[in-house]
């Protein structure tokens, strides 16, 4: 390649080419080599494990994530970016591998903005999520791992899609992806309704991201919590999880959503002090 | 002379023995028929003008698309045979957005030029390979507007490739007479408004028609609000200010 | 015959790792990126000095660990794609570019993945300290200060309590400072290698630390330490430095 496109590497052909290695199965090669599930002493330990969630509500699409990477047990980051900003009124959320989630969400970016030059329109989540999934779809059973949630707002107001490394794309209401996934829904599923008003509606994802970092070692650290509104997204803001467990998302300490936090003094191992005197 | 050109002007890419190709001429030639198009650079931003030549009443005269979005830093404007510009203009944008996913920053004005520059020479025959990819030259030039760290920056390119900086720049049927006056009138620390009203100024001495805001079309790409053709309350008001 | 057929596994197995550990953190105007200086494969020292911290261009500087020939070729990449970079758009690339650029790079070898971690410091466009995080496949962050290498797991608690004062009480009336300055991170640095030698067996022998100065910074903090060499040419713009330390080399 030559000239002005010689920077691209390998995105010369438009679209981006792989080095595969010369065996006769690439993808147990790559199995053998970065699967920790399979093998925890496997050597390039690929970043794993997540609790996100999504839902659409009368104000929009809230998203919330955490923040927690692991590499085996090993938590190799508390700062993670699991909201990926695709552009000003898209998002994406990362589970699953976190390389494959940042770079074919970013390549996604690509398209929807040449779309939009193209189109003199900007690009619906159903056709922005479907171009994700046909995308993926064609590295099926090579090894990419990514669970992921389109949220967005475009002529048919809030859309959320859900849209898979396997080829799966759903459009829903409520999604939790991830390992923690089982707690968020649990907080979730208990508490939506589709009129919530904006603050209770934030209130629930935060909860629900709490839940899961309580209760799946593989999440954990900080929340970040995201809304779609007609204009666009909006960065709501990071909430520390220990935090919340003590304390809340508010500034006043003692409004924790930890249960030992409301039963301080009220179980029979830690009787309150009056009772104990009785 | 007219034997020699004739032996010579078939092949694209055959040198005459005077060292021309005269296809890549004849191209520059059919830029000569296009309607007239300035582009004028200022310290505030890049003003693209164009002449909408509607050649029927019954034609939709906002379906003329004469200037065009790279990105949001960058415009484009052309002359020619537009149906050309198509393809430059959407490998430009595709250079654009590769360079930004490449780079996570924005592509110079330079760089975007010298990427629609690259393909413009891609004609011709190949051998064995799929560098070329046209039979014939490009018949439109461009005036590529933009912004980047180096501040507002107006370019030229023709179909033999070749791209040059401009302070002001006229190309199209009647870019003689509007380059002179673009030397006359272009200065240094000319304001943007000022450049709206000069483009449109140059514009109306070199059009047939009397201008209004049916054949006329403005752009320009700011620091603040990037690539934007003015609509037609703002057009209306710079005419009605000229 | 004697041949009895036995069951044989093959497999293609590209990688050894390396041993040793890199960490880089970030100030208000300037970095610094570390790397010890052993190569070892299992219990066996190779060299005592093989460099794993490269600068790039005159504010960039990058740290690889895991496999030393991908490390090696995946910064030979690099610089061959900063230079076309240089050529085609006549400036440095940015750090934050050569952040996205990594990305990219260590992406294309998704399916048959370089086992590099890099980690990439130096002075952001607005003259900010910066470091950038990578795992092999190319997933990044910017951070404040990231260790990554063997002793992974034992520096990066230590600099999430000196750096970021995790688990530190400020003292009444008072607040943990947002950024440290350059003596205490250099000290700071320099502690985690010299622990990380003694506790860990693939870190040790010499340890190089760069340090990248921003634009009209000054020099101070750099005075008193010995053995200090800069590396770049003019005092205009950004400056970078090598400090040399040994480490223990049992």
């Amino acid at each position: 390649m030559w000239g002005s496109q010689a920077g691209f590497g390998s995105l010369v052909k438009g679209v981006p080419s792989f080095v595969i290695p010369s065996v006769p199965d690439p993808a147990a090669f790559l199995r053998l080599h970065t699967d920790d599930h399979a093998d925890p002493s496997c050597k390039i330990k690929i970043q794993h494990g997540t609790t996100t969630l999504a839902f659409r509500y009368q104000g929009g699409v809230i998203v919330a994530v955490d923040s927690r990477a692991t590499a085996g047990s090993y938590v190799a980051s508390g700062t993670v970016k699991k909201v990926i900003e695709i552009n000003p009124y898209l998002l994406g959320t990362m589970a699953g591998g976190a390389a494959d989630c940042q770079y074919w969400e970013t390549y996604l970016g690509v398209h929807c903005r040449l779309h939009e030059l193209r189109n003199r329109e900007r690009i619906s989540v159903s056709a922005a999520s479907k171009y994700l999934s046909n995308l993926v779809y064609s590295y099926k059973g090579m090894g990419l791992s990514m669970g992921t949630m389109i949220c967005g707002w475009d002529k048919t107001g809030p859309a959320l899609f859900y849209v898979d490394s396997d080829g799966t794309r759903l459009k829903g209401n409520i999604f939790s992806v991830g390992s923690g996934s089982t707690f968020a829904y649990g907080v979730l599923d208990q508490e939506y309704r589709w009129d919530l008003p904006d603050e209770e509606a934030q209130e629930l994802a935060r909860r629900s991201i709490y839940a899961a970092g309580h209760r799946d070692a593989f999440s954990g650290n900080t929340c970040n919590l995201y809304q779609v509104k007609e204009d666009g997204w909006q960065f709501i803001g990071n909430y520390d999880i220990t935090k919340l467990h003590y304390d809340g998302p508010g500034e006043a300490p003692g409004n924790g959503y930890g249960y030992d936090i409301r039963v301080e003094g009220q179980t029979s191992t830690d009787l309150p002090a009056t009772a104990g005197q009785a | 002379m007219f034997l020699t050109r004739s032996e010579y002007d078939r092949g694209v890419n055959t040198f005459s023995p005077e060292g021309r190709l005269f296809q890549v001429e004849y191209a520059i030639e059919a830029i000569k028929l296009g309607s007239t198009t300035v582009g004028i650079c200022t310290p505030e931003g890049v003003v693209l003008a164009v002449e909408k030549r509607v050649q029927s009443p019954l034609l939709e005269s906002s379906a003329i698309e004469k200037i065009m979005e790279i990105d949001r830093h960058l415009g484009c404007a052309m002359s020619g045979l537009t149906a050309d510009a198509r393809t430059m203009i959407d490998h430009a944008r595709v250079t654009a957005q590769n360079h930004a996913f490449t780079y996570d920053e924005k592509i110079k004005v330079e760089s975007v030029t010298q990427a629609v520059c690259d393909l413009a020479l891609r004609f011709g025959e190949s051998v064995h390979d799929e560098e070329a990819m046209m039979s014939r030259p490009f018949g439109v030039a461009l005036l590529v507007a933009g912004i980047d760290e180096e501040g507002p920056q107006l370019y030229h390119t023709d179909p033999s490739g070749t791209f040059m900086r401009y302070d002001a720049k006229a190309i199209g049927s009647g870019s003689e007479a509007a380059q002179s006056e673009l030397q006359d009138k272009w200065y240094k620390r000319i304001s943007l408004f000022e450049a709206q009203k000069l483009s449109l100024r140059v514009l109306k001495q070199v059009m047939e028609e009397k201008l209004d805001h049916h054949n006329v079309q403005l752009a320009q790409v700011t620091p603040e609000t990037g690539f934007e053709i003015l609509n037609e309350v703002k057009l209306k008001e710079i005419i009605d200010a000229m | 015959m004697d041949s009895i057929a036995h069951p044989t596994q093959r497999q293609f197995n590209p990688y050894s790792d390396n041993g040793g550990t890199i960490l880089a953190i970030a100030g208000a105007d300037f970095t610094v990126i570390a790397g010890d200086t052993r190569q070892s494969e299992g219990y066996s020292i190779q060299t005592r000095y093989a460099p794993k911290v490269f600068p790039l261009t005159d504010r960039a500087v990058l740290a690889v660990n895991g496999f030393a020939a991908d490390g090696n070729m995946f910064v030979k990449k690099v610089k061959q794609r900063l230079e076309w970079y240089r050529h085609a758009h006549s400036k440095d690339m940015p750090l934050r570019a050569i952040a996205r650029l990594i990305q990219t790079m260590l992406y294309a070898r998704r399916f048959f993945p370089f086992y590099v971690y890099n980690i990439l410091g130096g002075i952001e466009e607005d003259g900010t300290g910066a470091v950038y995080s990578f795992d092999p496949v190319g997933s990044y962050e910017r951070e404040a200060c990231r260790a990554a290498g063997a002793a992974q797991s034992l520096v990066q608690p230590f600099l999430d309590n000196q750096i970021y004062f995790n688990n530190q009480q400020p003292a009444p009336g008072t607040s943990h400072p947002v950024h440290l300055p350059l003596p205490t991170i250099l000290s700071i640095v320099i502690d985690s290698f010299t622990g990380a030698t003694e506790r860990h067996i693939e870190v040790g022998d010499g340890l190089e630390m760069y340090v990248v100065l921003a634009k009209g910074r000054g020099v101070q903090g750099l005075e008193d330490v010995r053995g200090v060499q800069e590396l770049s040419v003019t005092e205009e713009g950004e400056r970078i430095f090598v400090i040399r330390r040994d480490l223990k080399k049992d």
